[in-house]
């Protein structure tokens, strides 16, 4: 049995990093075993952040470097991604669940099939709320859009309600789910959908 | 035509081995101002006359040549050659995707290397001369692929440095072009050793990575 890899997604600062963040907790609270892959341009920023975290240990933590171009190492050649899912599925055979970040990127990014088995884009509120109806790939084609930074919405002047029907109406039903990330909130109806979806336990 | 078919879409930029993040030095040396605009075919050239001639087309060849315990002393061989870790380092990622690549792509490569990559000694240009054999080219073609591959990642990363624009960087690659063919038209004897690295690029490899754009 191989680790589920699941992407995600999303423009910069949208809060992937904090979705990864809030998430561990409820994974480990719910006995998933689970490691992660960081892309960040030229640093190992997000890596070392959440190995400060402590929510996992350091080397299950991973970081690949994308160079200039983040969705070039999410799609055109995953290969480097793969080698570290690779790597992470020898060095710990028990694990169930490998989460990818991409770089933050544009709303055209979307995940290479060779590389994911799921992936899903996260936007925020505080990026616009005219940001689902310009429908990139990434809103549009990802298995789970998320929006997060909720709590925002009445300081950036966005009506959620109709941000989320957006979101829904764009994406024809396929799934959209709200968090605030800082917060935990909405993290453990993603959790509950990555079980049902790609873990299948 | 089947072989030139074949090493045409291994030679393809498009083709995932994972060396895209990679820029082999050269972004070092344009931000220290050892490369611009005007000497950046000259420097290529060197890489492709010092790195690429003096050891990557030794170490493929023998990657190529060889199978079984063979094939894994060899690897061996080039981990001891590489006493920079840096360049160790990237040499094994890179390695490390074209296993990666050939994995996904279901094609089998000789046992020996697998354990190579497994011990942490799967250097990118042994495994991509392997990979090249096994994918039914003959040495020249291999060659000609990685000198090739070489002298492009070096342009196209200059490209997405801002350094050299992408009409131009095709008039310089091909203006190098009959240089790059009398390079890898040069077979090399089995069990030659590689030498060394172009000096310029072995210093650039060498620094920090901090606030560099790419991996190298
Ligand atoms: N108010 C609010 N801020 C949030 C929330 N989630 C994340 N943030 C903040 O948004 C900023 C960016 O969050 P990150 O998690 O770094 O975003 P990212 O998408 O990983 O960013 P890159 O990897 O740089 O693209 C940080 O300052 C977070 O604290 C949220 O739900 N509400
Ligand atoms: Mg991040």
């Amino acid at each position: 049995m191989t680790a589920a890899r699941v992407g995600i997604g999303g423009p910069v600062g949208s809060g992937k990093t904090a979705l990864i963040e809030a998430m561990l907790g409820e994974l480990a609270r719910q006995g998933i075993d689970t490691a992660v892959i960081t892309n960040d341009l030229v640093t190992d920023e997000d890596a070392e952040r959440l190995r400060r975290g402590g929510q996992l240990p350091p080397d299950r933590v991973r970081a690949v470097q994308a160079g200039a171009c983040p969705h070039t190492v999410i799609r055109e050649d995953p290969t480097l991604n793969m080698a570290a899912a690779d790597r992470l599925e020898a060095d710990y055979p028990g694990l169930d669940l490998i989460l990818l970040e991409s770089g933050g990127d544009n709303l055209a990014s979307t995940f290479s099939p060779d590389l994911v088995d799921f992936w899903m884009f996260v936007i925020d509120v505080a990026g616009g709320d005219d940001i689902p109806r310009k429908k990139g790939p990434g809103i549009v084609q990802s298995n789970l859009l998320v929006i997060n930074k909720v709590d925002l919405a009445p300081h950036v002047g966005v009506d959620f309600p109709k941000m989320l029907a957006e979101a829904q109406a764009v994406r024809g039903g396929a799934p959209v789910l709200a968090t605030v990330c800082r917060r935990g909130e909405g993290v453990a109806e993603v959790v509950a959908h990555l079980r049902h979806e790609v873990l299948f336990k | 035509m089947m072989p030139l078919v074949r090493a045409m879409q291994l030679a393809d930029s498009g083709f995932p081995s994972g060396v895209f993040a990679f820029s082999w030095g050269l972004e070092s040396a344009l931000a220290d101002g050892r490369v611009d605009r005007h000497s950046l075919p000259g420097w290529v050239l060197a890489e492709l006359q010092g790195r690429w001639h003096g050891f990557d087309r030794l170490a493929l060849a023998g990657g190529f040549r060889a199978t079984g315990a063979a094939l894994g002393d060899w690897f061996a061989t080039i981990d001891r050659l590489m006493p920079v870790e840096r360049l160790r380092g990237a040499s094994v990622q890179a390695g490390e995707a074209l296993f990666a690549a050939a994995r996904a792509l279901r094609i089998g490569l000789d046992p020996a290397a697998v354990a190579a990559e497994r011990a942490g000694l799967g250097h990118f240009t042994v495994v991509h001369g392997h990979f090249l054999a096994v994918s039914g080219l003959d040495l020249a073609a291999a060659l000609a692929v990685s000198a090739l591959a070489m002298a492009r990642g070096c342009f196209s990363a200059a490209v997405r440095l801002g350094a050299i624009g992408a009409i131009a960087m095709q008039r310089e690659l091909a203006a190098l072009a009959p240089r790059i063919a009398a390079l890898a038209a040069d077979l090399p004897a089995p069990g030659t050793l590689p030498a060394g690295f172009s000096p310029l690029s072995d210093i650039a490899l060498m620094r920090p990575r901090d606030g560099r754009l790419f991996i190298n």
